[in-house]
């Protein structure tokens, strides 16, 4: 069961380059895709542009000319395997650009709730299941989104029944100072090897979620999309830099781009085992061929430059990385976590900060005149008469996020009554100012 | 100078002296156990830095009540905010696995040490007009003490999380030391 990408023999280098028609797959069917296969192609494009990102950064960074030949031949090949993953989504009109947002928060969903389930260290477990709970209430924001935009498929027909679509720990309380995003690193010589496989790939899943928010975010004429989008790719621009904190700054360019090529084995090696679609499948197994040879590749360097043995940096892999159901999960987190905050690298409940907290007044500044979040949910029910929920197991665990109960007594809102009252006044009890319209 | 007549004011004036020079005394002892024990001992080590943080939050509190200087009061005010993260960030490495694992129970000192409460007491004593002189010395002291410390731990220290903590702070302390010296003049 257990699979050491060292001691496997990839695809030569030289034979792994491909034609653009070979490139240019056939995109997945959106009536018969399973949610999760969608989830796994939405995955493995952010894993690959980070390997070309960082591969970018490690050239520019390095005057060593053979090096940079090096990391040229490599990436030209990851480039391509981004493009053989990506342009398996379907174009527009089958499964338009909301739709695929869905998708992202779902991945954001059951992505980072396998990781937090998997953490063998209980700090970073906590950083994942801190992030988990606002991604889940973007979910739930897009969705109320959706249906305002008049978009004929509600977000369930992309969901499918495997992920609640309900309030985490609400957008609007989400922005902090961004001291308060940075947590404390691991070390690349004490740190498991599971646990950075887990915050590379949350790294990167956040990642090409900023970019994607960021640069999609202005294409919807809606204005109150428009503000929607930009609110949240805030928010995961704050989880970039709260993931991204976890890792080892010391490791060093060589063993980072190895770290790099072997967290793209393992996600590969992972989605071959549990891909359904067999021609996906067939996909994932021969990137996973090429990847051990970029592995093999980084690893020879690591050996020359350093004299580190690759083998002491990275362990083979026992756990394949699974989408699944995490309902129950996610609802004990709601209902123990919704209230946390962060106060630097440390989690503790809201109520808890000290009256003139930073928080406070960064929450008064951002959401002074309203926050698209809450618009969202409020134009949704004063048009359907009710918000868009999916709810399988049961109401809400946290009574006050229940639906009919419609005014939120979370400790977030009562502190922010308490500690700021002017900045309560500026953006709990605002009238949005100009209102957003859809 | 002294005479024998002296009045309340001169004998204050003394114990200043007296207690300058024990902070110098104590500052100079804090900096050598920094440099021996500290230096390579995960429990040593916590204990230290921890105090340390604890210290230089109390000291700045005391700064913002009592300082003459605007700058001395704008340092304090920098001094809270940024011993706050590091005991913040000290915290959040006790909790991981790469130290728990090792060092079973290892947990931050909750009040400062007898040696830094001397420190606090001398502060909180300080006649007004002496305040920030004293309050600069001992953060001269205390800073290079810390700087030590993160630096010795950080090349030698036992865990390389609590190692990887200690080379993350030193850049911080440094720049801070730098600062005060600019302001000692
Ligand atoms: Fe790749
Ligand atoms: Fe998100
Ligand atoms: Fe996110
Ligand atoms: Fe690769």
């Amino acid at each position: 069961m257990s699979f050491n990408p060292l001691a496997e023999r990839g695809i030569p280098l030289a034979k792994q380059l491909r034609s653009w028609s070979e490139l240019n797959v056939e995109p997945y069917r959106t009536e018969d895709v399973h949610p999760y296969t969608r989830c796994r192609v939405i995955v493995m494009n952010g894993i690959e542009v980070e390997s070309i990102m960082f591969s970018h950064q490690f050239a520019r960074n390095t005057p060593d000319v053979e090096l940079k030949q090096r990391l040229a031949l490599v990436r030209r090949i990851e480039q391509q395997q981004q493009k053989a993953v990506n342009w398996l989504l379907p174009g527009e009109k089958q499964e338009n650009a909301v739709e695929i947002t869905i998708g992202y928060e779902q991945v954001a969903v059951d992505l980072t709730a396998w990781l937090a389930r998997n953490e063998p260290d209980p700090y970073l477990r906590q950083c994942y299941e801190f992030g988990l709970l606002e991604d889940f209430d973007h979910l739930y924001r897009y969705a109320n989104l959706m249906d305002l935009m008049g978009n004929g498929r509600r977000a369930r027909e992309i969901t499918g029944d495997y992920t609640e679509i309900t309030p985490g720990r609400p957008t609007i309380f989400e922005h902090r100072d961004p001291r308060d995003d940075l947590r404390r690193p691991m070390t690349k010589v004490a740190a498991h090897r599971q646990s950075i496989l887990n915050a590379m790939t949350l790294v990167s899943s956040e990642q090409q979620t900023m970019n994607y928010y960021m640069n999609f975010g202005n294409r919807p004429t809606e204005p109150l999309a428009r503000a929607l989008y930009l609110e949240i790719a805030e928010i995961e621009e704050q989880h970039v830099t709260h993931y991204e904190s976890l890792l080892d700054p010391e490791q060093g360019w060589a063993t980072n781009w190895l770290q790099h090529e072997n967290h793209e084995c393992w996600l590969y090696w992972s989605f071959m085992q549990t891909e359904v679609d067999p021609r996906i499948r067939a996909i994932w197994e021969l990137h996973l061929n090429m990847e051990i040879e970029h592995l093999q590749i980084a690893a020879r360097f690591v050996e020359e430059s350093e004299g580190v043995d690759p083998a002491s940096l990275i362990a083979p892999y026992d756990r394949a990385m699974t989408f699944e159901e995490n309902k129950t999960y996610l609802r004990q987190l709601v209902e123990w976590q919704v209230d946390l905050t962060a106060w630097d690298s440390e989690f503790l409940p809201v109520d808890q900060l000290p009256e003139g907290h930073r928080y406070f007044d960064y929450q008064a500044t951002v959401n002074r005149g309203g926050a698209p979040s809450e618009e969202v949910i409020r134009q949704h029910r004063e048009r359907f008469g009710e918000e868009y929920r999916l709810e399988t197991d049961g109401p809400h665990p946290v009574v006050s996020l229940r639906e009919e109960d419609g005014g939120a007594k979370l400790g977030y809102e009562r502190n922010m009554r308490a500690k700021h009252p002017q900045g309560a006044a500026q953006t709990i009890d605002a009238e949005p100012t100009p209102a957003l319209a859809i | 100078m002294m005479s024998y007549t002296n009045s309340n004011q001169d004998a204050g004036g003394l114990k200043q002296f007296v207690n300058k020079v024990g902070d110098a005394v104590g500052g100079m002892m804090g900096t050598a156990s920094a440099a021996t024990m500290g230096a390579t001992n995960a429990e040593t080590f916590v204990a230290s830095a921890g105090a340390g943080d604890l210290y230089e939050i109390a000291a700045a509190r005391i700064a913002l009540q009592k300082a003459q200087r605007a700058d001395v009061r704008t340092h304090a005010e920098m001094m809270i905010e940024h011993h706050t993260t590091s005991a913040h960030q000290l915290r959040s490495a006790l909790r991981s696995t790469e130290v728990t694992s090792a060092s079973p129970g290892l947990s931050v000192p909750t009040t400062p040490d007898t040696r830094r409460q001397t420190l606090l007491d001398h502060l909180a004593e300080a006649p007004a007009d002496a305040f920030d002189d004293t309050y600069l010395d001992q953060q001269k002291l205390a800073h290079q003490e810390t700087l030590t410390l993160l630096d010795g731990y950080g090349r030698h220290g036992d865990n390389p999380q609590l190692a990887s903590y200690a080379r993350g702070g030193a850049p911080m302390v440094q720049r801070h030391l730098r600062m005060i010296e600019t302001m000692r003049g």
